[in-house]
């Protein structure tokens, strides 16, 4: 198989959601010698568009878009060690994700987990229930370029306001996006993040314009 | 003054009829644990800790609210449900007890994996405490009040607590497990049902909470394979109208009316009237409770001039001709400003009386 080849079934694998698939054409790419950074270009950064047009024009689900993610973390796990310190240094941003106090539903931030990874940030999930407490003691302790506060009840609204205002109050300077269906600009203006999406995918396009607008 | 309960079911029951002898718009406030508790200052515990007391403060807070529709909280397969199934399976771990929320288990603890359903044991409801505590309330609220009640059922919100966000991944890579999930709480729904009629007596109406029914997530033909063709099943076995809920931002409403027959549906997105307006022409016999109503939006953030304005905005479209009820979705949380709750029942009084105008007229 030819480079093109190659770099082509490591993308499509990815847009399928065929993990298995994905992560040995990549085994493959690497043994062939191709640069770690084309691989990341062409095969993950290439399907990532693949993936977000087809959810945008309905054509993909969130099933979908969690086997794309789930192989895009595959491929991620076998090229991190290989990339090189310029490109992980674009990539590899602390992102620390918990949905808030008194919530427990998990499936949006299992999600949001899995597209973060598949990009190849490191996430560190707090879980479910979060309390403030525990958001600003993580977040000292790794700095992290990102918190997602994650949230599926209406009354979450109130607890991201709480744990924004301590996380602030503590002196915690990194970025906060909230996440979550019941969120709108105006509870969001309330809550004092610094952004928020409704889902995933437009939480991954949002974290990544707060990284370049934090740079 | 009293809450005149005949009126209310009079109101409700012409509405879902499409009778045009309705006096005035019902309102249908969706209350759950968080009203019931802040209204009645008290904790979950002691709301549950008795059928008497759950009855008690369950019409207490409905005839506070001046809703129409009075319905338990727990009389609903999600989280209530969810922790029938930890209950038998041994998982009771899981289950999260809040002070002035709904119970609500660890998402995909139940069936993390493939073994865990194949060996999923469904709860028998009579044996459930909660469960029990629900039956007997309903039963004192049917005796009080003789109001039919709401039973509220549904496949994919109890697949999402037990399954988890694997359920999702189960569709692409094992849409048999998944299948054989849904059968499971299928025969849970079924025993719900039973054991709420053996004990209260009467025919109650479906209010299904059918999350599948949005485009966020999954495509419709998904949604027809693991809830659709369910509610199909039920509504044979049962034999009573059907209500179908979804408080998701892309429901699948008329997706779903055009392949289920539905009494009406309950949501607030899409937040365009228009979408309702033209709903109503579609489906004429369709029932809506809600529109664009959302407790996230104007309820929570505006001021009690918003909300009266939203629902105005609702009546002199859609209620003119009938079937039509305001319905803030979903429950009520408990961080609402009282002022803004209040505003929907007072706005009702000022612009829901028949003869409503047409605009246009």
């Amino acid at each position: 198989m030819s480079e093109e080849e190659i770099l082509i079934k490591i993308k499509d694998s990815i847009v399928k959601g065929e993990e298995e698939q994905a992560i040995d054409y990549t085994k493959e790419a690497i043994k062939l010698a191709i640069d770690v950074k084309t691989i990341l270009n062409k095969g993950i950064i290439e399907a990532t568009q693949i993936v977000g047009k087809f959810f945008e024009n309905g054509e993909y689900f969130l099933p979908d878009l969690l086997i794309s993610a789930d192989a895009m973390v595959g491929v991620m796990d076998i090229l991190r060690p290989k990339l090189l310190s310029d490109v992980t240094q674009k990539t590899n941003a602390t992102i620390i994700i918990g949905s808030v106090e008194g919530d427990v539903h998990s499936i949006g931030k299992s999600l949001m987990c899995s597209l973060l990874e598949g990009q190849g940030f490191h996430v560190i999930d707090l879980g479910t229930d979060v309390p403030p407490a525990r958001f600003i003691e993580e977040a000292k302790k790794v700095l992290p370029a990102i918190i997602g506060l994650s949230g599926l009840l209406t009354l979450s609204i109130n607890k991201m306001r709480e744990t924004v205002y301590l996380l602030r109050e503590e002196g915690v300077t990194s970025k906060i996006i909230v996440g979550g269906g019941i969120l709108t600009k105006e509870a969001v203006a309330l809550i004092g993040a610094d952004d928020y999406a409704t889902d995933g995918w437009e939480g991954l396009k949002k974290i990544k314009q707060l990284l370049e607008r934090g740079r | 003054m009293t809450h005149n309960w005949k009126a209310s079911m009079d109101r409700v029951l012409k509405v879902l009829s499409g009778s045009k002898r309705v006096d005035k718009v019902p309102y249908f406030a969706l209350i759950d644990e968080q009203m019931l508790t802040r209204i009645n200052g008290i904790n979950v515990r002691t709301l549950y800790s008795s059928p008497e007391i759950y009855a008690k403060s369950a019409l207490i807070a409905t005839e506070f609210l001046n809703s129409d529709i009075l319905c338990l909280p727990t009389v609903y397969t999600g989280p209530v449900e969810a922790a029938a199934f930890a209950e038998v399976n041994n998982k009771g771990t899981c289950i999260k007890w809040f002070d002035y929320q709904p119970i609500f288990v660890e998402q995909g603890v139940i069936c993390k994996t493939e073994e865990d359903i194949e060996r999923l044991k469904i709860p028998d409801h009579s044996k459930s405490k909660l469960w029990n505590t629900t039956f007997e309330a309903s039963k004192i609220l049917y005796a009080k009040t003789q109001f039919p009640q709401n039973v509220g059922l549904g496949i994919w919100s109890v697949v999402q607590q037990l399954r988890g966000v694997q359920a999702y991944r189960d569709m692409r890579h094992n849409p048999e497990i998944l299948l054989t999930l849904c059968e499971k709480i299928y025969e849970s729904e079924i025993n719900v049902f039973q054991n709420w009629f053996d004990k209260v007596g009467v025919s109650p109406y479906i209010f299904y909470a059918g999350y599948a029914f949005n485009r966020t997530m999954m495509s419709f033909q998904d949604a027809m394979k693991y809830e659709g063709q369910f509610i199909k099943r039920l509504q044979k076995e049962i034999g009573v109208p059907f209500i179908l809920h979804n408080c998701g931002m892309q429901p699948y409403f008329e997706e779903a009316c055009r392949e289920i027959s539905f009494a009406a549906v309950n949501g607030s997105h899409p937040l365009d009237i228009n979408f309702w307006i033209n709903f109503k022409k579609q489906f004429p016999k369709v029932t809506i409770m809600g529109a664009n109503i959302d407790v996230s939006q104007e309820m929570l953030t505006g001021t009690p001039a918003d909300v009266e304005a939203k629902v105005k905005e609702n009546i002199i479209n859609l209620a003119p001709k009938g079937r039509y009820m305001v319905s803030p979705v979903c429950c009520l949380p408990f961080n609402l400003p009282l002022p803004n709750v209040m505003a929907v029942s007072s706005a009702i009084e000022k612009y829901g009386t028949y003869p409503i105008q047409e605009i246009g007229e």
